[in-house]
């Protein structure tokens, strides 16, 4: 992936095929090929002689796929760690402190219902703010301001609970109709029922972090949507159509650019005879383009790739399906969030 | 103003007392009173000083409600608790441009908005209107028998290519206005 030395040493290994077993890693097929050298210095010369006889010079032939990974962006904000928590509520209850006492005859007027329900909710939460608990910025109190263990107050759902039951009690303290019970809707959940099923296949899971579109073949191996390049086809376009051919169209996609954001290359174990007659391939390389979805879903029923399933994957849940050497190739152009 | 300095500041206006002249025993003496007009004795103190509270106007936090149901709260003056948009960019065209139902198009499915254009509507919607009462719906067998006979006409004006237009329009207009009566029965 880097280039510099890293790039040198790979066309080395390239350039010497003899040496290269898909078995060995990279670095000690160095190690290999060097004690080789020596190990030829200091043995006889017949020996010598056949090492360098020179190994056929023939480029390894790969096939080129291009593939797509399709990913869902997040549709709510991260969550928030709890020392962010503590910290935006401290910042709250400093406020209290500093800023100037609310002008409440500015916006009530006096001796409408919502005045005698503004005082009683003053009297019994002794603050103008809904969200801060119960504090007294005034109060001899007032140094009093940090929280107790175990309480909610700084949770960011716990105080739009507190906005909505205060706008909620206050509509119904001031309406003239007593009968029927006013209800403001709560705010939606961040966790959904997808996430509480463990339902993969849903995009309406795992709400503040990026999803990613796996499938996988029928030989049950994960990966990402890819086929080979066709003649005269573009990485872009190769990509579109396999994700076409794969998921089906019933997705509205956005492909960001025209330039490959990673690349995976799997050696064969032993290289097979290619569909040209004469050839033989060494393995195949994947470049990723990426891509994002708006609406829609994947749909495998009318796929053309051998695929029997998919899955809407956060980046960390992914190792857990592909193989390990697809994951250090892939994760880097994943997103943490 | 004062309390809060922890460097007071005294001006002392230069009289003729014996007291000025004595703290202004190191000036020399050439200069008179007169010129010195005044001086200022600094002096610390380090009790504690009173911090005033900044000119900022109380503000509460408010929970805003999109129009499709996305909540997000923000610090506002304003002291209502809860705030629902009824138009933002969830609903508004400009930020939707792939949703038919903020481009106000009618989905007519039944066809019966195409019969009632047939039927009374202007000249270029009844031209337009035979397709898409057509295309509406295949099951309804009333639909079914006026495109048929759509298509016979149209068969008809193929062959007789001698036919003069005007003679096609108006057989064209009686259909459809038989159609719509059949329709409406």
């Amino acid at each position: 992936m880097a280039t510099g030395s890293n790039g040198a040493r790979r066309i080395v290994s390239l350039l010497r095929p003899s040496l290269v077993d898909s078995g060995v890693c990279r670095s000690c097929q160095q190690t290999l090929g060097r004690r080789n050298y020596a190990s030829a210095a200091t043995e006889a010369s017949p020996s010598e002689a056949s090492s360098t006889a020179a190994p056929p010079v023939l480029k390894p032939v790969y096939t080129i796929n291009a593939g797509m990974v399709l990913s869902r962006a997040p549709l709510v904000t991260r969550d928030l760690e709890p020392f962010e928590k503590a910290y935006h509520f401290y910042q709250k209850r400093l406020n209290e402190r500093l800023t100037l006492p609310f002008t409440k005859y500015f916006y009530f007027k006096r001796g409408t219902p919502a005045d005698a329900d503004w005082k009683n909710k003053i009297r019994e939460r002794r603050t103008p703010a809904r969200d801060i608990g119960h504090y007294d910025p005034y109060g001899p109190e007032a140094w009093n301001d940090e929280l107790l263990v175990g309480s909610r107050e700084s949770d960011p759902e716990y105080q739009a609970e507190m906005l909505v039951q205060d706008a909620e009690s206050t509509a119904n303290n001031t309406s003239q109709d007593t009968s029927k019970r006013e209800e403001i809707p709560r705010p939606f959940p961040r966790v959904t029922e997808a996430d509480k099923k463990g339902d993969h296949h849903s995009l309406n899971r795992l709400l503040p972090r990026t999803l990613y579109l796996l499938v996988q073949s029928n030989e049950g191996y994960w990966k990402f949507p890819s086929s080979p390049v066709e003649k005269d086809e573009s990485l872009r376009g190769a990509a579109e159509r396999t994700l076409v051919q794969s998921a089906g169209i019933n997705m509205n996609t956005w492909t960001v650019g025209y330039h490959p954001v990673g690349h995976h290359v799997y050696d064969f174990r032993h290289p097979r005879p290619g569909q040209a007659t004469g050839t033989t391939l060494h393995g195949e390389k994947t470049f990723f383009m990426k891509g994002r979805i708006m609406t829609g879903q994947a749909n495998l029923s009318a796929n053309m790739q051998n695929l029997k399933d998919f899955k809407w994957l956060a980046k960390e849940e992914i190792p857990q399906y592909v193989l390990p050497q697809y994951f250090s190739n892939v994760k880097n152009m994943l997103s943490d969030r | 103003m004062a309390l809060h300095n922890p460097l007071r500041r005294t001006a002392a206006t230069i009289t003729n007392s014996t007291t000025t002249s004595m703290l202004l025993s190191s000036t020399p003496q050439t200069t008179g009173p007169s010129t010195a007009a005044a001086t200022f004795i600094c002096s610390q103190c380090r009790h504690a000083t009173l911090l005033r509270r900044p000119k900022r106007p109380y503000t509460f936090t408010q929970l805003i409600t999109l129009s499709d149901g996305s909540t997000f709260t923000h610090r506002t003056t304003s002291p209502a608790p809860v705030y629902r948009t009824t138009r933002d960019t969830r609903n508004s065209l400009q930020w939707n441009p792939s949703s038919n139902k903020l481009r106000g198009l009618e989905d007519d499915e039944a066809g019966r908005l195409a019969a009632f254009r047939a039927r009374f509507g202007r000249s270029w919607d009844a031209a337009a209107a035979p397709p898409s009462a057509i295309a509406a719906d295949p099951k309804d067998p009333v639909a079914q028998k006026a495109a048929e006979e759509a298509a016979k006409a149209q068969e008809q004006a193929a062959q007789e290519e001698e036919d003069n237009l005007l003679d096609l329009i108006s057989s064209f207009g009686q259909e459809e206005a038989s159609s719509g009566k059949k329709k409406k029965d």
